[in-house]
């Protein structure tokens, strides 16, 4: 069926059944790869977007139900930024969002394939709490359908990384 | 082709004028095959696809910008090692800043030189690049004498300038306009477990005058990794491609009595691939091939087996059951003195036994690779695997076909810790079998369940440990054996369901030692004043392996400190256990048995920065009732490729729940030269928690028929909620002159320095992991202390 969809501020059409969860109409539909799969059943956060700012998991969101919501990927987060505090065009272009510049300067990942949902879970909680305490950056990650897991071990590394992330936030305001 | 000099083994050649461009491509010639196949004249033989030793396949491009380009065959897979040390590693050896070597080729069979497993990165991978820089610096040397007309022993370089004589020269200038080729000794078989060894001994750079070594850098593949830019295994897409899901045996010795069919109505474009036992269902979009393959699998029949004894009776069925008898012993390199005697002699005995699970790899993303069997008879794998130059291998072998005609390249995936270090991670042989059989490209993604029932896992073991003491608590005798069915099996297991030829299963008399049942002592000994040492391996088949009629059964693979993991476990664990019954603080009963300094140095350094209490355990307020939280400490120590490492644990367990919470973990790492303390620190940290999560939680669970562990709720690892404050104390000894690894050993350190401080809160000894809240009240609960 064919659906319309908001994806990082776009109206994108697919046609695709409507029962197809949103991570592979992603992946294969839109190009847009920062999404993994991890599980396939809502259980480790490998697969995690933005819908209208709260972290949701792709892997089991069936596409027909995300009509007029608005999708928001890793790929999506600078513009995401950029628009919050109104920067022009020629500066959002090269500007990163604050959670991926803090997850580069606090070298999070080791192998990565975890990261993407670890940074939109920073992304939803930093919008809510920007100065989050490490309690609270730990609740954030063991919130939702199941905990975030990292087999890397990188876990005290994203709390860093959160904190430095919420530094960024607030130097920027 | 005129030789122009020659290196310390090495020859240097100028081939033909470049009219633009120009580099100098350092590739490398087989002399150590040439000299096994009785040929020593002729000229390496480089097959299709594969190394050329004159041009594609080469170490280096050093281009005539100044830029450098380097190539290994190890997978680095962001742990940094290729990206950061060995970058510094070629860099220091040039003399070339670490930002002119600004891209690395890893991993691609047709692209890159070298092979072998992924592990011991600077061991092994490390010391094949370093030398492989050092014979090219030397090549350089001569070039810019004769190009500059100044005696190769007044030139020095800085930064990629040559000087001497007044003049100076580039290494971009130097190369620009001609193309050169350096072959390089090397020996061995690129597909074997091991790849290619750079030999010879060309002159290396004293580590005293290291500048790039020792400092800190960023991994220049965190950027992309963190914008979504990077190209993953997950991302492969080629054109005509179909998606794939594997309909796997419903147990692991089931044989297939007939596959399900599909509803057209319902999937129109799918299709079910049968070869032999293996079921693929194959269609053009992804969650087609989902819901097709989840009809067909209920509509396949398989035939019933039951061959394993379930993981509740695993280590009953090991003590009981297993053929230990068939596979030789395995001896302690340290072995010495006479046990019997001795323990008879000692003042006081400690025996006990220890066991371990069947651990998971469990990377967050299950295995998933693309496979094109192209008409010609090429074929192509896409994948994430730390040895792909094996799995080239294994596949041409599963295909009747020469190496020649296979082509793996490498992309960033999740990390699965030792699982391909062999050649397989698992869907690469199904996804060239479907690829065949529909003569099109096929992606194979593994569901979460697949890639826990279907991958091989850390082998679960056992261990009877006695220490004798003496009445100043100095260890009279000290005796081990080790327990363990083979560790690794490298067979696809997609190439052994549908019936195609592959290596042979572990067995006594093994093509290769690594491949067989033998259980070597893979723990150094380090406590040097003891008198008397007998460490002793006993090995045997996989559980089931013999049994299943799929000759799968429970496969087995190397995991993050590979056997030393189940081997130091019991080791530390007894000697901590050993110290409470000599009245010993035990970190001074360590320290009592070694004479070691490396050893010493990093027992001080962590008792120094964790702390620590000097005493003896059990604690004082040590409890194995009540709802109160009580608090222990523990202590382990290892020397593994090349690093000592000491580690201390502090742990609060509440005896009423059975809750066990790891407060503060602290670690000294003397590696001898520090590469990188940026990226060790992180590497560290990364195999401390994966070590909790060995502690803690990681048991697989099977029953008679296959493994039941299937999805992250009944195979769960480590949360945010459990991270403990983590403190990396990093001792630098480049005098020391080796490069010691860093990424393996923090995750094995942790389970025995856990386990001991639970003995120090509770008085109990928990002697079988993971500690949780079931077994560990019945530990608690059990009438007899353990002192």
């Amino acid at each position: 069926m064919a659906l319309a969809l908001t994806v990082n501020g776009t109206r994108r059409e697919v046609d695709v059944p409507g029962d197809t969860p949103l991570l592979y109409v992603l992946r294969n539909d839109l190009g847009l790869s920062s999404p993994q799969f991890g599980c396939g059943l809502s259980q480790c956060g490998a697969c995690s977007v933005l819908v209208d700012g709260k972290e949701a998991r792709s892997c089991v969101l069936p596409v027909s139900t995300l009509a007029g919501k608005q999708i928001t990927t890793l790929e999506g987060l600078p513009d995401r930024w950029a628009k919050q505090k109104g920067l022009a065009t020629a500066a959002a272009k090269d500007t990163l969002h604050p959670v991926q510049q803090a997850w580069i300067e606090t070298q999070v990942p080791q192998c990565g394939f975890c990261q993407n949902g670890m940074m939109i879970t920073a992304t939803a909680l930093l919008e809510q709490t920007p100065a989050p305490t490490v309690e609270q950056i730990k609740a954030a990650y063991m919130s939702g359908p199941s905990p975030h897991l990292c087999r890397c071990g990188t876990y005290s590394a994203i709390v860093e990384a959160v904190q430095k992330a919420s530094a960024l936030v607030a130097k920027a305001r | 082709m005129a030789t122009i000099s020659s290196i310390h083994g090495a020859t240097l050649s100028r081939r033909q004028f470049v009219k633009s461009g120009g580099a100098l491509i350092v590739g490398f010639t087989l002399a150590g095959e040439r000299l096994l196949a009785g040929a020593a004249d002729a000229p390496a033989a480089t097959g299709k696809n594969s190394l050329d030793a004159a041009l594609s396949a080469s170490w280096f491009e050093i281009r005539s910008d100044n830029t450098i380009l380097i190539r290994t065959g190890k997978v680095d897979f962001g742990q940094s090692t290729a990206h950061t040390a060995y970058k510094q590693l070629v860099a220091e050896e040039l003399n070339v800043p670490f930002e002119a070597i600004t891209s690395v080729v890893m991993g691609d069979t047709d692209r890159t030189p070298d092979g072998g497993f992924s592990a011991g990165f600077l061991e092994y991978g490390g010391q094949n690049i370093r030398k492989a820089a050092a014979y090219t610096y030397q090549a350089l040397l001569d070039l810019a004498a004769t190009t500059l007309r100044v005696d190769k022993a007044a030139l020095t370089v800085k930064d990629g300038v040559v000087s001497g004589g007044g003049k100076q020269i580039t290494y971009g200038e130097l190369v620009r306009g001609q193309q050169l080729k350096l072959s390089i000794p090397v020996q061995g078989d690129i597909t074997s477990m091991f790849g290619l060894t750079v030999t010879g001994n060309p002159p290396m750079k004293p580590t005293s005058q290291y500048t790039v070594v020792g400092k800190p850098f960023a991994n220049s593949v965190t950027p992309s990794k963190v914008t979504a830019k990077e190209q993953w295994v997950t991302d492969v897409r080629l054109p005509n491609m179909l998606h794939a899901r594997v309909v796997h045996p419903r147990t692991l010795g089931s044989t297939l009595v007939s596959a399900g069919t599909i509803d057209k109505a319902k999937f129109p474009n799918a299709q079910v691939i049968v070869k032999g036992n293996l079921v693929g269902v194959v269609a053009p979009t992804e969650w087609e091939a989902i819901k097709a393959s989840q009809a067909v699998a209920a509509g396949t029949k398989w035939t019933d087996w039951k061959g394993l004894p379930g993981h509740e009776r695993v280590h009953t069925w090991l003590r009981e059951k297993a053929d230990w008898k068939s596979t030789p012993v395995s001896k302690g390199d340290k072995n010495q003195g006479n046990l019997a005697p001795a323990l008879q002699a000692s003042a006081s005995t400690l025996t006990a036994s220890y066991e371990l699970p069947y651990m998971k790899h469990a990377p967050i993303g299950p295995t998933v690779a693309v496979g094109d069997a192209r008409p010609d008879g090429t074929v192509f794998v896409h994948t994430h695997n730390q040895n792909p130059q094996a799995l080239r291998g294994q596949l041409a072998m599963m295909l009747g076909t020469s190496v020649d005609n296979v082509v793996v390249r490498i992309y960033s995936g999740p990390g699965h810790y030792g699982r391909s270090n062999g050649g397989n991670a698992g869907a690469e042989d199904e996804a060239v079998i479907l690829s065949k059989a529909v003569g099109q490209p096929v992606r194979v993604q593994w569901m979460r369940p697949d890639d826990l029932q279907w991958s091989t896992q850390s082998p679960c073991g056992y261990s009877n440990i006695a220490i004798g003491l003496d009445n100043d608590g100095r260890i009279t005798a000290y005796q081990a054996e080790h327990y363990m069915p083979a560790m690794q099996d490298d067979r696809p297991v997609g190439a052994v369901i549908a019936g195609l030829p592959t290596m042979p299963a572990p067995a006594p008399e093994p093509p290769l030692p690594i491949g067989s049942t033998i259980n070597g002592i893979q723990d150094p000994w380090i406590y040097t004043r003891v008198a008397n040492v007998s460490e002793l391996g006993y090995g045997t088949y996989q559980v089931g392996q013999k049994e299943s009629p799929l000759a799968v059964g429970l496969r087995d693979h190397s995991m993050r400190t590979p056997g030393q993991l189940q081997q130091n476990y019991p080791r530390e664990l007894a000697f901590s256990e050993a110290a409470a019954r000599a009245r010993l603080d035990a970190i001074d009963f360590r320290l009592r048995q070694t004479s070691d300094e490396r050893l010493i140095g990093v027992l001080t350094a962590v008792r120094e920065k964790s702390g620590w209490q000097t005493r003896p355990a059990p604690s004082p307020k040590a409890s194995a009732s009540g709802s109160t939280k009580v608090t222990g400490q523990g202590v382990s120590a290892m020397l593994r490729s090349g690093t000592y490492w000491a580690c201390v644990c502090q742990v609060s367990v509440v005896p009423a729940t059975g809750k066990v919470t790891v407060d503060k973990y602290t670690i000294a790492v003397d590696p001898g030269i520090v590469v990188n303390p940026l990226q060790l620190k992180r590497q560290i940290e990364g195999g401390a928690l994966m070590g909790l999560s060995h502690a803690l939680y990681e048991e697989l669970t099977f029953d008679e028929s296959g493994v039941t562990s299937r999805d992250w709720r009944s195979y769960p690892i480590l949360t945010m909620a459990d991270i403990p404050e983590i403190e990396v104390v990093i001792l630098s000894h480049p005098e020391i002159g080796s490069y010691g690894g860093g990424s393996e050993a923090a995750n094995a350190l942790a389970v025995s320095a856990i386990a001991a401080a639970f003995f120090d809160a509770t008085g109990k000894a928990a002697r079988r992991l993971p500690l949780k809240a079931p077994y560990v009240q019945s530990v608690l609960n059990a009438q007899n202390s353990t002192r």
